[in-house]
C-alpha cells in the first residue's frame, strides 16, 4: 500500500516537474511543527493516564459513599435496635409489675379492657425519654388487646400508642415536638401532646403482616432471648399514617414468657433521607438504598432511598435485579430505569437470631445514564479541543504563511514587471528592497551590455551589406565577361545531368575539392574523371574553372 | 476598504448572535449540576403527601429539565416552625442551618427581612406574572419596604366548624336554636347552656360536664372581634385594651370560659372534637381534613358523625369579617441560582393546575384568579371529598359576602401575639379554677390583669 502511494507520489511529482509552491512548503513546515505540539500533549496526556475520564473519581466516590452510608447505617441500625430491646426490657418490667398488681395475667388482657389505658399510661414516659433523647422518627407500643367493645373490631384493632416526632434527626432541641398518631387522647392531652390529624385511639392491623410474624415468632421461639427476637420490617406505612417506614418490632413478653404485644422505634422515610442521603457536592443524582435481598435482586418495595435525586420512594415499586458487573460497577435495572453503583451487606440481625436468614443489602447508585455521563467525563471535550486545535492550527498555518509570503509573491510579480520598488506592498523589507536595489543596478549594466551589442550588431550589418554590394557589383562584372551562349547552355542542360552527376555537381558548387569529392561519392579518381567529362560536355563547359563561374552566377541569380 | 467592511458585518452579525443567545438561555440553572434547595413547610399529617407528591412531581420533571432539587428537610406546625426560624433570624447558638425556602406568615419575614435574609422575589416574577394572583393575597406578602418577601401558594380563612351529630342531639333534648351559632353571645349562651346540660347528665358526678366551642386562637378571635366593631385591636404596635369594645368582647368570652362552655385548651382545637369533647370551634378552613368523620369515645367505641361549616361568627352588631389566613413561602437570601430555581418552583407550584391539585386534597384556597375565579367552580363539581367540598363551597360564599382582616407584620407582633395568647389563657384558666373551688371572681377584676 505505502509502495504504491509512493509510486503514485513519485509520479505526480514526475508530471508536476515545477514542483512545490513556496507556500504549501511553508504550510507543511507549520502544520507539521504544530502537529509535532499536539502529538507530544496526546503522548504526555497518555503516559500521565489522563483521557478526560472520570472512572476513577465516580468509582472512588461512590466507594467512599457506600464505606460512609453502610458504617452509619449500621452505626444507626444497632443502636435502634439496641435502643429497642432496652425499651421492651423497661416496659415488659413495668408491664409485669401491672399485671402482678391487677392479679391478671398477659392474657387476661384481653377482657379486661378497661385496665388497657392504665397500663399504658405507666408506659408513656419510657416512650417520650426514647422519642426525646434519640435520634428516631417514632416510637410505639402494640398490645395483642384492644378496647374496642364489638367483636368485629377486636379482629382487626389493637391498643397501643405511637408517637412521632417532627425533627426526626434533633434531640430535645427547640421546635421539636412530638405529636401522637394512635393511643387513648386522654393520655396525650396530659402530657401536653397534640393528636396528628391522622390519630385513631387503636390500630387497624389488617394487612400488617409484621404483627403477626413478630408475635408468631416469638411465640414459637421462647427459648431465644429478646436480642435473637426483633425485626426490622421492609418499609411499610402504618393504617393511616402519612409516611412510610422501617419499624423495629421486638416482642413484649412476660418474665414467664407469653408474648403479648411489641414495641418498637420507628425509622422514616424523612429519617432515612436526612440521615443516609450521599452527599451531593460530587453527583447530586447519587443515591443510597437499603432493602431486603433475595434472590439477587433488591426488593425496593420494601426499602427506603436517600438521596437528592428526584427518585423517591414510591417511584421504586419494583424490585432491582442485579444485572452483574460492567466496568467494575454492579449493574440493576428497576421499572424502565437502569442504575449502577456498589452494594454491600447490611447485617441486621446478630448470629442465632430467628431472622438471620433474612437478608439485606445497601446501594450506592448513580441512574446508568448519569453514570455513563460520569464515567466518559471529559473525553468528548478533551478530543474536541485536539481536533479544534488542530484545525485551527491549519487555519493559521494557511493564513500565516499567506501572509507572509505575500510581499514575496508581490515582489516576483515587481520583478516580472520590472517595476522594483514602485509596489507599496514590498516596500519596508530590507531583504527585498536589497534585492531590488541589486536587481536595478543589474538591470542598468545589462542594458549598457545590450547597447554596446547592439552597436556591434550594426556595424556587422553595416559591413555585411558593404560585402553584398561588392558581390553584387563583381557578379555583374563577370556576367559582362561570360559568354551568355554557353551560359545558357548550362543552364537549359542542368536537367540531362544523372543523378550521380547532379551529386557530383553539387559538391563542386559547395566548393568541395576533387579529393573530397572522391571520399563522399566514394568513387575513384578515373570514375570522377570520366563523371567530370559527362557533366562537362553536357553543360557545354571545358573546364571546372569555367563550370564554377557558371555555378556561381546561377547562384547569385537565384536559379 | 472592502475588506474591513466585510470584517465589521461579520462581527456585528457574530455580536447580534452572541447577545441573543446569551438571552434566550439566562437561566443560572445547568440540569446537569442541578440546585439542591432544602425546604421546610407545616403541610405535615394528611397534607403531608399531597405536598410529597407535589414536590415528587416537581422534581421528576420540570426540576429535572432544568436542574432543580427541592429536599424537604423539615415538616412541622407553623409554630414549631417559627421557634426553629426565630433561631436562626436571632443567631442563637445552636441554631440549624436556614433552609431556602420556607413557610411561614408575614409577621416571621419580616423578622428575616430586616436582617437583609429574604430573596425580594419581586426580581424573579413579572409585573404581569404577578397580576395573574389575586392582588391582596401578593398585597399580603408584601413587607415594610414594599418588596415582595412573603408569596402565596394557599390561603384559608377561619370559620366555624360544628359537629351537626353532636349538636342536633344537644338540640333535640333542649331546644337549643342553631341561629344563635351566628354570633359569639350567640355561642356563648349555648356553651353555658350545654355545659349544664352535659352536667346534668351525670348528677352524681359534678362539674363534669363538656365544652361546647373552642379556638384555636383567642387573639384572633378578639382582633377580628374589635374589627367587626369597627376598631382596632391595635394602637400602632401596641394592643388598645382600654376601651369599651374591647371590655364588651372580653366580657362575652370571659362568662362561657369561667362556666366551662368555652375551651381553653393549649393544643388544637381538633383534637378536642375527635374525641367528642367540643361541640364547634373556629379555627383554619384548612384544618377540615384535622376533623375526620368519626369522634373516638373514651372506651374506645367510634361513633360516625357529621361536620357541618358554617361562616365564621360575629359579634351582636359587628360587620362581617374574618381573618385572612395562611401563610405564603419564603426564599432565602442566596446566590443567583438558587434564588432563580426557588422562583420557579413557586411558579410552577402555584400555576393554577398544581394550585388546585393542592387544595382538593387540603382544603386550602387557590391563590390565582384564574383558579379561584374558574376553575374552583368547575373543580367542585367533581371533587370527590365531600368535606373539602363542603368547606370550599362554605368558604366561598364567605368570600362573597365578609371583608377580611389581614393581621399585621411588625417585628414584634409575632411576640406580641403570643404572649397575649399565653397571658388571655393563663387568666381564664386560673378564673375557672377559681370558679370551680368557689371562690370569688368576676369580669371587673380579671380585665383589669391585662390592661
Amino acid at each position: 500500500m505505502l509502495k504504491e502511494a509512493l509510486k503514485l507520489w513519485a509520479q505526480e511529482k514526475r508530471t508536476n516537474p515545477k514542483g512545490s509552491t513556496l507556500q504549501r512548503r511553508l504550510i507543511l513546515f507549520f502544520v507539521s511543527i504544530t502537529f509535532s505540539i499536539i502529538l507530544l500533549f496526546a503522548v504526555l496526556l497518555m503516559l500521565l493516564d489522563i483521557d478526560g475520564s472520570d472512572k476513577k473519581a465516580v468509582s472512588g466516590y461512590l466507594k467512599a459513599e457506600l464505606t460512609d452510608v453502610s458504617k452509619k447505617m449500621e452505626d444507626e441500625s444497632g443502636r435502634i435496635s439496641l435502643l429497642g430491646l432496652s425499651l421492651a426490657e423497661t416496659v415488659s418490667g413495668s408491664c409485669d409489675t401491672f399485671f402482678k398488681e391487677q392479679g391478671i395475667t398477659a392474657a387476661e388482657l384481653t377482657v379486661h379492657p378497661e385496665l388497657i389505658e392504665p397500663l399504658l399510661e405507666r408506659q408513656i414516659t419510657s416512650l417520650l425519654t426514647v422519642i426525646d433523647n434519640n435520634t428516631c422518627s417514632g416510637v410505639f407500643i402494640l398490645l395483642d388487646a384492644s378496647v374496642s367493645g364489638s367483636a368485629e373490631a377486636t379482629d382487626t384493632a389493637r391498643s397501643g400508642i405511637f408517637i412521632k416526632k417532627t425533627s426526626p434527626v434533633s434531640i430535645q432541641s427547640v421546635g421539636n415536638k412530638n405529636y401522637y398518631l394512635r393511643g387513648p387522647a386522654s393520655l396525650a392531652r396530659e402530657h401536653g401532646i397534640d393528636l396528628l390529624g391522622q390519630w385513631k385511639m387503636e390500630y387497624d392491623i389488617s394487612g400488617q403482616e409484621f404483627f403477626t410474624e413478630v408475635m408468631t415468632t416469638a411465640r414459637n421461639n421462647p427459648e431465644l432471648p429478646l436480642s435473637r427476637l426483633y425485626y426490622w420490617t421492609g418499609r411499610v406505612t402504618l393504617k393511616g399514617n402519612s409516611e412510610a417506614g422501617f419499624l423495629l418490632c421486638v416482642p413484649l413478653r412476660t418474665a414467664d414468657g407469653a408474648v403479648y404485644g411489641l414495641c418498637g422505634i420507628e425509622v422514616s422515610d424523612r429519617m432515612f433521607k436526612l440521615l443516609f442521603s450521599p452527599t451531593d457536592s460530587t453527583y447530586s443524582n447519587a443515591f443510597s438504598l437499603a432493602a431486603p435481598w433475595t434472590e439477587e435482586a433488591f426488593c425496593t418495595s420494601k426499602g427506603l432511598i436517600a438521596g437528592n435525586s428526584y427518585l423517591t420512594g414510591h417511584r421504586m415499586e419494583q424490585n432491582l435485579l442485579s444485572e452483574g458487573e460492567k466496568d467494575s460497577f454492579e449493574f440493576f435495572t428497576g421499572t424502565g430505569e437502569a442504575y449502577g453503583g456498589y452494594t454491600s451487606v447490611l447485617r441486621l440481625y446478630p448470629s442465632g437470631s430467628a431472622y438471620e436468614e433474612e437478608q439485606w443489602k445497601i446501594a450506592v447508585l448513580l441512574p446508568e445514564e448519569h453514570l455513563k455521563d460520569a464515567l466518559a467525563g471529559n473525553s468528548a471535550y478533551l478530543l474536541f479541543i485536539i481536533i479544534g486545535l488542530l484545525l485551527l492550527s491549519l487555519l493559521a498555518s494557511y493564513l500565516i504563511s499567506r501572509r507572509y509570503l505575500r510581499p514575496v509573491n508581490h515582489a516576483f510579480d515587481t520583478i516580472k514587471n520590472k517595476s522594483y520598488g514602485e509596489s507599496p506592498e514590498t516596500r519596508g523589507y530590507t531583504e527585498i528592497d536589497d534585492l531590488f536595489a541589486f536587481l536595478a543596478q543589474k538591470d542598468k549594466e545589462h542594458e549598457a551590455e545590450l547597447l554596446s551589442l547592439e552597436q556591434q550588431r550594426q556595424n556587422v550589418e553595416d559591413s555585411y551589406e558593404k560585402a553584398q554590394t561588392r558581390l553584387t557589383r563583381i557578379t555583374n562584372r563577370k556576367k559582362q565577361e561570360v559568354d551568355q551562349d554557353g551560359y545558357q547552355m548550362f543552364l537549359s542542360h542542368l536537367h540531362t545531368l544523372t543523378p550521380k552527376e547532379r551529386e557530383i555537381f553539387n559538391l563542386y558548387l559547395e566548393g568541395k575539392s576533387a579529393k573530397e569529392i572522391l571520399v563522399n561519392v566514394n568513387i575513384n579518381e578515373n570514375t570522377l574523371k570520366y563523371h567530370n567529362r559527362n557533366i562537362y560536355s553536357k553543360l557545354g563547359v571545358s573546364s571546372r574553372k569555367e563550370l564554377l563561374l557558371y555555378a556561381a552566377l546561377m547562384k547569385e541569380e537565384h536559379v | 476598504m472592502k475588506k474591513t467592511k466585510k470584517l465589521l458585518l461579520l462581527l456585528t452579525v457574530f455580536s447580534i448572535l452572541v447577545v441573543s443567545l446569551t438571552a434566550c438561555n439566562r437561566s443560572p440553572l445547568d440540569p446537569d449540576e442541578p440546585v439542591t434547595l432544602t425546604m421546610w413547610h407545616n403541610y405535615g399529617g394528611d397534607m403531608q403527601q399531597a405536598m410529597d407528591l407535589l414536590i415528587d412531581e416537581f422534581n421528576s420533571t420540570v426540576g429535572k429539565e432544568q436542574g432543580i432539587i427541592i429536599n424537604v428537610t423539615a415538616i412541622s406546625s407553623s409554630s414549631e416552625l417559627n421557634e426553629s426560624l426565630a433561631l436562626i433570624v436571632n443567631g442563637d447558638p445552636g441554631a440549624p442551618d436556614m433552609p431556602d425556602i420556607f413557610t411561614g406568615y408575614p409577621k416571621v419575614g419580616v423578622q428575616f427581612m430586616e436582617k437583609g435574609m429574604l430573596c425580594n422575589l419581586d426580581n424573579y416574577f413579572s409585573e404581569e406574572e404577578l397580576d395573574e394572583y389575586i392582588d391582596a393575597f401578593v398585597e399580603e406578602g408584601r413587607l415594610a419596604d414594599g418588596g415582595l418577601y412573603v408569596f402565596p401558594i394557599a390561603k384559608s380563612t377561619e370559620i366555624l366548624y360544628l359537629n351537626q351529630t353532636l349538636f342536633d342531639r344537644f338540640a333535640a333534648a333542649t331546644g337549643a336554636d342553631s341561629s344563635k351559632l351566628a354570633t359569639f353571645e350567640g355561642l356563648a349562651e349555648l356553651a353555658v347552656s350545654y355545659y349544664d346540660w352535659t352536667d346534668g347528665l351525670t348528677p352524681d358526678i359534678e362539674n363534669d360536664g363538656k365544652q361546647f366551642f373552642a379556638s384555636d386562637a383567642w387573639f384572633n378571635v378578639i382582633g377580628v372581634g374589635m374589627t367587626q366593631l369597627g376598631t382596632d385591636f391595635l394602637d400602632g404596635e401596641v394592643l388598645s385594651l382600654n376601651n369599651d369594645t374591647y371590655t364588651s368582647i372580653f366580657n362575652s368570652l370571659y362568662t362561657p370560659s369561667v362556666k366551662g362552655g368555652f375551651a381553653i385548651y393549649d393544643g388544637y382545637s381538633s383534637d378536642l372534637s375527635k374525641t367528642g369533647d367540643l361541640v364547634c370551634s373556629t379555627g383554619s378552613s384548612a384544618g377540615i381534613l384535622f376533623y375526620g368523620d368519626t369522634i373516638t369515645h373514651a372506651d374506645g367505641t367510634v361513633e360516625n358523625v357529621e361536620y357541618s361549616i358554617l361562616p365564621y361568627p360575629t359579634f351582636a352588631g359587628g360587620e362581617k369579617v374574618a381573618l385572612q389566613r395562611g401563610g405564603g413561602l419564603m426564599v432565602a437570601k442566596n446566590e443567583e441560582a438558587k434564588e432563580y430555581a426557588a422562583a420557579v418552583f413557586l411558579k410552577w407550584l402555584t400555576a393554577a393546575d398544581q394550585n388546585m391539585e393542592f387544595i382538593s386534597k387540603t382544603g386550602y384556597l387557590p391563590v390565582t384568579k384564574l383558579a379561584f375565579e374558574e376553575k374552583i367552580p368547575v373543580h367542585l363539581e367533581t371533587l370527590e371529598d365531600a368535606r373539602i367540598k363542603k368547606m370550599l363551597t362554605a368558604v366561598l360564599s364567605m368570600y362573597e359576602e365578609y371583608d377580611f382582616f389581614f393581621a399585621p407584620s411588625f417585628s414584634g407582633f409575632d411576640a406580641l401575639s403570643s404572649k397575649f395568647e399565653k397571658d388571655f389563657k393563663a387568666l381564664l384558666t386560673e378564673e375557672r379554677e377559681k370558679y370551680l373551688e368557689g371562690k370569688e371572681y368576676s369580669a371587673e377584676s380579671a380585665i383589669k390583669v391585662l390592661q
